[in-house]
């Protein structure tokens, strides 16, 4: 009984992870659209919404590793010298077929998906774009550093190599993409009159930005189903070589989907306003760029993150732009957010892991994993009232970056000065 | 230090085919624009003494179909999986 009960809090953690990724990212696709008026702010994210739902059921195979930098589950077929496949990709290690080691495994999972949720939300309080596969992965990573010690719980040189260099490689090739293809856009169409132009590129931009919106449903909603296929196999429920079930496709699909038609105004604000005044032709190459960043990438095999991408394009069109002004102020606090997405959710991660493990009690664990929920749900709510305080939404997600009711409250005083004085 | 270099090579791909795809399509979309504009006069109203001519009209659509074209082709290999592209003879 408490396992199932622990079992079903873990799911509806990591459909809440599924959420803030997207309401979080909705920014990442649609911010230009949104700042250039190319679409509405409320059509916006329901067209990101749909094609995020579509693109979670459109990738066929879903990847059942969770996270490969954490020591957990087997990242590919393992066959003995006959040849037959005797540990499955996803599978969990053997360590955790001893006792205690699904309620181990699974807090583990729980705790990186809270660290997760908690930097997702902060973030977005401050109206800060960052990654949310950082955020998962940090969280897991502390945890797993909580549950199975420094070196045995993380592959670092695979931390190093799949996570830390390629977020620095991305937003600088996204960047040079998009500063291409912004003087390549304003140069072909110097004498095409401004009104047409503005009005031609605007279907451009909605097409490029709906392939980002495309794009992210099929990476980031499969992230959510291999967390809760990897807690069903530790429950029991699964073993390793089933499929994943279609609730469990469904579910995340819904939840990423409802994220992204909430909308993360305070995110769209600070990616469509606050870096660049951009135009529909410079949208259009930045989502363009971005597309082509990521599919290509993923179709490489290398997981980039959207945040990143779409960042370091945003900015790209700024800088191939001639007389655009870039606000490398707010890119230089976002580049700060982003180093430390993963120490700040390693630590959440730990911390929640430590609070389950010491108040296990008897056996069964439901003490520790409910106070960690209760936890949670209590900083939740706590962001999201702080967050009443100074709303964004689609009726102000537009205003003027100075406006003074606006734009982070925590921020704002600050970030106006900081801003001005560059000007 | 070998393996972050292995993990560095796959992105001069990236950077190449993402200039190609997403610094060229924008600019193959604004030739089509352009193309769509001759005979225009600044403010948007038709000038008398320039022809659009056919060729232009035509040049247009065709880029404007190559965009589309490419950006199919995109879609199908986001959802591709290897079997998804062998159903069609592409793996």
């Amino acid at each position: 009984m408490t396992e199932t009960i622990i079992l079903v809090l873990v799911v509806v953690t990591a459909l809440a992870f599924d959420f803030t990724n997207g309401f979080h990212d909705t920014g990442n696709a649609m911010a230009t659209s949104i700042a250039t008026g190319a679409l509405k702010p409320k059509v916006a994210v329901a067209l990101s919404a749909v094609l995020n739902l579509v693109g979670a059921f459109l990738s066929i195979e879903v990847a059942k590793t969770v996270a490969k930098v954490v020591k957990i589950q087997y990242t590919k077929d393992v066959k003995d010298s006959a040849g037959t496949v005797i540990h499955h990709s996803g599978e969990p290690l053997p360590l955790f077929n001893t006792a205690g080691g699904h309620h181990l495994l699974i807090t583990i999972v729980f705790a990186g998906l809270v660290g997760g949720i908690i930097w997702n939300l902060l973030t977005w309080l401050l109206g800060l774009p960052s990654s949310s596969s950082h955020a998962l992965f940090g969280g897991l990573i502390g945890a797993a550093i909580a549950g199975l010690g420094f070196s045995s719980g993380v592959d670092w040189t695979l931390v190093l190599s799949s996570i830390v260099v390629p977020a620095f490689l991305s937003p600088i090739i996204a960047l040079l993409i998009a500063s291409v293809g912004t003087y390549l856009v304003y140069r072909i169409t110097q004498k095409v009159p401004d009104r047409r132009r503005e009005k031609g590129f605007r279907w451009g931009q909605i097409g490029s930005a709906s392939l980002v919106s495309l794009a992210h449903g099929t990476g980031d909603a499969q992230k959510t189903m291999g967390v809760i296929f990897l807690a069903l196999v530790a429950h029991g429920t699964l073993t390793g070589t089933d499929g994943i079930p279609i609730w469990v496709k469904l579910a995340c699909a819904l939840a990423i989907a409802f994220g992204t038609y909430l909308g993360g105004w305070r995110v769209i604000r600070t990616l469509g306003k606050g870096l660049v005044e951009i135009s529909s032709p410079q949208g259009m190459a930045a989502e363009s760029a971005s597309a082509a960043v990521i599919l290509t990438s993923s179709h490489l095999g290398l997981a980039l993150s959207t945040t990143h991408v779409a960042t370091g394009s945003i900015l790209g069109t700024g800088v191939g732009r001639k007389g655009a002004t870039v606000r490398w102020n707010v890119a230089g606090r976002m580049a700060a957010g982003w180093l430390v997405t993963l120490p700040v959710a390693a630590v959440v991660g730990a911390v929640c892991w430590f609070i389950a493990d010491l108040l296990r009690g008897p056996a069964d664990g439901l003490l520790g994993v409910g106070v960690v929920f209760a936890m949670l749900v209590a900083v939740s709510t706590a962001i999201w009232v702080r967050s009443r305080r100074a709303p964004v939404h689609a009726g102000n997600v537009n205003a003027e970056w100075d406006d003074k009711q606006l734009a982070p409250p925590v921020e704002t005083a600050n970030l106006r000065s900081r801003t001005k004085s560059s000007v | 230090m070998s393996t972050i270099l292995t993990s560095i090579a796959p992105a001069w791909k990236v950077l190449l085919v993402g200039l190609l795809l997403g610094a060229g399509l924008p600019a193959l979309f604004a030739v089509g624009m352009r193309l769509q504009s001759v005979g225009l006069s600044a403010d948007g109203s038709p000038n008398e003494s320039v022809n659009p001519g056919i060729g232009a009209r035509v040049g247009a659509i065709a880029c404007f179909a190559i965009v589309l074209l490419v950006v199919a082709a995109a879609i199908v290999v986001l959802a591709g999986s290897k079997a998804f592209l062998a159903r069609f003879g592409l793996s």
